[in-house]
């Protein structure tokens, strides 16, 4: 692993530090009646008590950011592929994790200072409150014609190139993916914070646009993607500029509609919570988790910006959770995976009838019928990978060269020479074996 | 309008609908012709069942205190006829259970007074 690399990936992840900094951070601003969680009274946002934990919080949440960044450092020094990885998505599951922890402390704090000021809503049991007016106003949802040029635009390439067709259509399934999150993961309910009808419409109409725009933009820029992707698939410095933009368009898209979600949700709610407001905190397990057993649903709103939650009551919401989580926590196998990758050797055997390239349980053989030519390559040419692994000690899979156009490669790239074979069907496939002399005598045999 | 839902409470969740809607009638704070969320819309939002929102809408229609409007849905109504008998019943064995309890009649008079007011109308 080449410290360019390791900084390459490190810009890639490190953004994500602010961005989730910010969000925690923007909790401590009251919008909805609700600061870090906790439904608080107006009255709470002169407190000196909240203010005092507030800062706290702050200072917790900086420490934590300076944390994660010093613990980038350790792994610029690591050389091999796979160790570096394991670190990468262990740094990125503890981002995720210990951001939570200076909030739930916050939240705790601020519930047992709300229950000493007597700011709960002095009732015995939680109560489910709905707006009336609100939700007698029809709900106009996206129309699927917002979705269906994005969907035909991320077709296109599947017309012309059917090498690589597995990407073209997990790329263009992601359109109605967006569609159906756009149009099932919203949870049909008014944002009522107090009272007063005016706001709750309002506050509802704000997400319900946002949220719209946001899966919409998403869809088209994924329609462009892929048409963009085919375009410079040829052109490796172009082809990563249209990933980047890609990437690039979608946070920004989502980091800017919730954080302008949040900023008129704080402007609109910035004089409620004087009279009656609504408190459903005894719902929310720390503020983040909604946990309801006479919600039917299994989503809802969360509870400031655009997002959406599940219903942690309902045996779907667990089990939905459940795989996420093993999902998540399985992803440093990754890692452990490609350090296997990294020390297994490439093979070449050649037989009476075939001749293979084997990588760490992946074969690539060429019939001997089949071999038109072949040529012994003393220097690699520049190659670029579209569909593979290309590690310093492995290349295999689809690339692609100035010199060649496509290849299909099954080379250890330390060990020379290499051994070009041109099948009659004008398919090329290069060949390398880990084994100082392998190649060469299986070139030998051939010949 | 705010509807609030107990549902740890005695008195089943269509009931809840139907009373806080006819005490939001009383009170002003529902006009006739006003419009109600439709039953989809409602279960959605109190994240009840289907059925509940239904059988209070129902409840309603029965009652008078809700039509079902041409092109809006279900909308507010006010009952003709006026009160009809099972709510006198009600009205007399409340009245006479508030004897019991040992108020006279200038209390239990000043009570309803307070009420028709509006001052416990629904709350």
């Amino acid at each position: 692993m080449t410290l360019f690399w390791a900084l390459v990936s490190w810009a890639v992840m490190l953004p994500v530090l602010p961005i989730v900094y910010s969000l925690q951070k923007n909790e401590c601003r009251p919008k909805k009646n609700l600061i870090a969680g906790v439904t608080l009274p107006y009255e709470a946002q002169e407190d000196g008590e909240v203010h005092a934990l507030l800062e706290q919080y702050r200072k917790e949440l900086k420490a934590v950011c300076l944390g994660m960044l010093a613990a980038v450092i350790p792994s610029l020094l690591f050389k091999s592929v796979g160790l570096f990885l394991t670190y990468y998505i262990l740094w990125a599951i503890a981002l995720a994790a210990v951001f939570l922890i200076p909030y739930i402390r916050c939240n705790r704090s601020l519930q047992k200072l709300k229950v000493e000021r007597g700011w709960r809503q002095s009732r015995e049991t939680p109560q489910v409150v709905t707006d009336l007016k609100a939700a007698a106003e029809e709900m106009r949802r996206p129309s699927l014609w917002w979705f269906l040029p994005p969907f035909l635009l991320s077709l296109v390439p599947l017309l012309f190139d059917r090498s690589i067709w597995g990407i073209w259509v997990l790329d263009a399934a992601l359109v109605p993916v967006f569609y159906l999150c756009c149009r099932y993961l919203y949870r049909n309910r008014a944002e009522v914070v107090d009272e007063d009808s005016g706001r709750t419409l309002a506050l509802t109409r704000i997400r319900r646009y946002n949220w719209s725009k946001c899966w919409i933009t998403l869809a088209w820029a994924t329609g462009l993607f892929n048409l963009g992707l085919w375009l410079t698939l040829e052109h490796i410095w172009l082809c990563m500029a249209v990933i980047l933009a890609y990437g690039f368009t979608g946070c920004i898209t989502v980091i800017r509609i919730e954080f302008r979600v949040r900023r008129l949700q704080e402007k609109l709610t910035a004089d409620s919570g004087r009279g009656y407001y609504v408190d459903g905190d005894d719902h929310w397990i720390w503020g983040m988790i909604y946990y309801n057993p006479n919600d039917t649903r299994l989503t809802v709103n969360a509870r400031v910006g655009v997002g959406s939650s599940l219903n942690m009551a309902r045996r779907p919401a667990q089990i939905i959770m459940g795989l996420l989580l093993a999902v998540l926590l399985a992803c440093p196998l990754c890692g452990v995976w490609m350090l296997g990758m990294e020390r297994a050797p490439v093979e070449l055997e050649i037989t009476d009838t075939e001749l293979t390239g084997s990588h760490f349980g992946r074969h690539w053989s060429v019939a001997l019928a089949d071999v038109a030519e072949i040529e012994v390559i003393e220097t690699l040419p520049r190659l670029s990978r579209i569909m593979g692994t290309g590690m310093e000690t492995a290349c295999t899979g689809q690339f692609s060269s100035s010199q060649w156009g496509r290849v299909t490669l099954c080379i250890d790239p330390r060990v020379g020479p290499w051994l070009l074979v041109k099948q009659n069907d004008g398919e090329l496939f290069l060949f390398g074996a880990s084994e100082e002399g392998r190649t060469a005598e299986t070139a030998a045999k051939l010949r | 309008m705010l509807l609030r839902l107990d549902f740890h409470s005695d008195v089943p969740i269509y009931q809840q609908i139907r009373n806080q809607v006819v005490a939001a009638i009383a009170s002003g704070e529902l006009k006739p012709g006003e419009r109600l969320p439709t039953v989809r819309a409602l279960a959605e939002e109190a994240g009840i069942n289907m059925m509940t929102a239904s059988k209070a809408y129902q409840l309603l229609k029965a009652e008078g205190y809700a039509a079902t409007g041409r092109r809006e849905g279900a909308v507010v109504h006010l009952p003709e006829g006026g009160a009809n008998p099972e709510t006198l019943e009600g009205l007399r064995l409340r009245i006479c259970e508030l004897r019991l309890a040992g108020m006279g009649k200038e209390e239990i008079l000043a009570l309803c007074g307070k009420i028709f007011d509006g001052e416990a109308c629904g709350k």
